[in-house]
């Protein structure tokens, strides 16, 4: 009897305690709310998949990256009339834009444009990999939501996180994979 | 009169790299374009534009405040009066304020409690160009931020989690690019690690901006564009994040470019 209410009072304890923040998370709290409402509502806005980057320095241990990919998947969505492949010309618009796709801050996209940045791979001539059902649906879901196939990547989710629509996300893959797309002539 | 000068020579050094930027086929080295815009200005004007934030804030450093002192009497990290290499040492534990302070926050807090002033009359720009004038007497100085104080270690372990914190609607932290991707471009802008010297050049002059960064409005610009709401100048995430930043830079051993520096 006197044994269990011990551990009953013990456990309500512990309970508590985890429910507190520790010492560092309060204090960093407090640190960033330094900064103002408005960087404090960003920083402190961190999504589940954000905070498990920041925790585990963008290296997930392998046993949480399945379930990690499979909600990253489950976010992307899809256009209304279902095609993959929108219109290029709109797509190199939101490619560009610093406010939108801002895509050639790390890639290379068409060959005139030398101020691009080398963090990602370049995409010139990404339409070599030809139109596939395979192909498009991987270049729409990469874009849409690129932690659905590398966790903590530097490449951001822009779908997600509605910098462009799914209906953009469709003229994004056409300017990549259109024959006809400056990416794709020479 | 010699601040008219500068619209007129960014006219000319913003045709000069219009220019070379079109006509170049491989994409431009950053700091080679950045030596070569400087070089024009001396060639020029024989001064740099850095030099005339240098001269107002020597001004205003002199200036009397409201309680009749300037800002001699303020202690940036080596006693008062003292400003030779004090840049090398901050962040650090200042007593009197009982809080880690760089130096651009040091400056805040010395008009305040030193010269009287209240925070609504303390200019931003005039705390750009004091810190230009303390730290132009730190130019090629070796960093030295060795955290010591308990309130200088949380401060370097609060910077470091700020550092890798992926916020926002870029997914971005620090981290992600300027330790796994350092040496890589963001469009033409070079990205370093703090290992490789990273907030080793500010206050500088950036010629593409036709401002003078110093290191908060630098971190400002980069959260900027990563699409998070900067934050407040002389608030803690700059002094964390600074205290990380330039810890690790002393850990590898660097030093300070000419400071205040020329930039892209």
């Amino acid at each position: 009897m006197k044994r269990s209410a011990v551990l009953a009072i013990g456990l309500l304890l512990l309970g508590l305690g985890f429910s507190q923040l520790s010492p560092f998370k309060a204090r960093l709290q407090a640190a960033i709310q330094s900064g103002g409402p408005e960087f404090a509502q960003v920083m402190l806005g961190q999504d589940k998949a954000q905070a498990l980057c920041t925790q585990y320095r963008d290296k997930l241990p392998p046993e949480l990256i399945p379930a990690f990919l499979e909600e990253q998947k489950a976010l992307i969505k899809y256009p209304q009339n279902g095609k993959l492949m929108g219109d290029w010309k709109n797509g190199e618009k939101v490619f560009t834009d610093p406010r939108r796709g801002n895509c050639y801050a790390c890639h290379q996209g068409v060959a005139d444009e030398v101020a691009h940045g080398t963090m990602g791979p370049s995409l010139l001539n990404y339409g070599a990999r030809g139109q596939s059902e395979a192909v498009v649906r991987y270049t729409y879901e990469k874009i849409y939501n690129a932690w659905a196939f590398v966790p903590c990547s530097l490449m951001y989710r822009g779908g997600v996180h509605g910098l462009f629509t799914p209906e953009e996300t469709a003229d994004l893959v056409a300017f990549l994979l259109d024959p006809e797309s400056p990416i794709n002539r020479r | 009169m010699r601040k008219r000068l500068v619209p007129v020579l960014l006219g000319l050094a913003g045709l000069g790299a219009l220019f070379a930027y079109t006509q170049g086929q491989k994409p431009l080295d950053p700091f080679e374009e950045a030596m070569r815009q400087r070089q024009m200005y001396l060639e020029t004007f024989g001064v740099l534009p850095g030099e005339l934030f240098v001269e107002e804030g020597k001004e205003l450093f002199h200036r009397k405040g409201p309680s009749g002192k300037t800002l001699e009497a303020c202690d940036f990290g080596k006693g008062p009066g003292v400003l030779e290499g004090v840049y090398a040492i901050l962040p650090r534990y200042f007593p009197d304020s009982r809080k880690v302070e760089d130096l651009e926050s040091r400056v805040y807090t010395c008009m305040q409690t030193v010269q009287g002033y209240k925070p609504g009359e303390i200019k931003r720009e005039e705390v750009q160009a004091i810190t230009t004038y303390i730290a132009s007497f730190s130019s090629k100085a070796k960093i030295q931020v060795v955290p010591k104080h308990p309130e200088e270690l949380a401060m370097y372990n609060l910077g470091r989690e700020l550092w890798y914190t992926r916020a926002g609607s870029r997914d971005m932290s620090c981290a992600v690019c300027h330790d796994q991707y350092a040496g890589q471009r963001v469009r033409l802008s070079p990205v370093r690690s703090p290992k490789q010297g990273l907030g080793n050049e500010w206050p500088a002059y950036r010629f593409e901006a036709d401002k003078l960064y110093t290191m908060e409005d630098r971190i400002n610009f980069c959260y900027e564009s990563i699409g998070i709401h900067p934050p407040a100048f002389y608030s803690e995430p700059h002094i964390a994040l600074t205290v990380y930043m330039l810890a690790e830079a002393t850990k590898a051993g660097k030093t300070f470019e000419e400071l205040p520096f020329f930039t892209r």
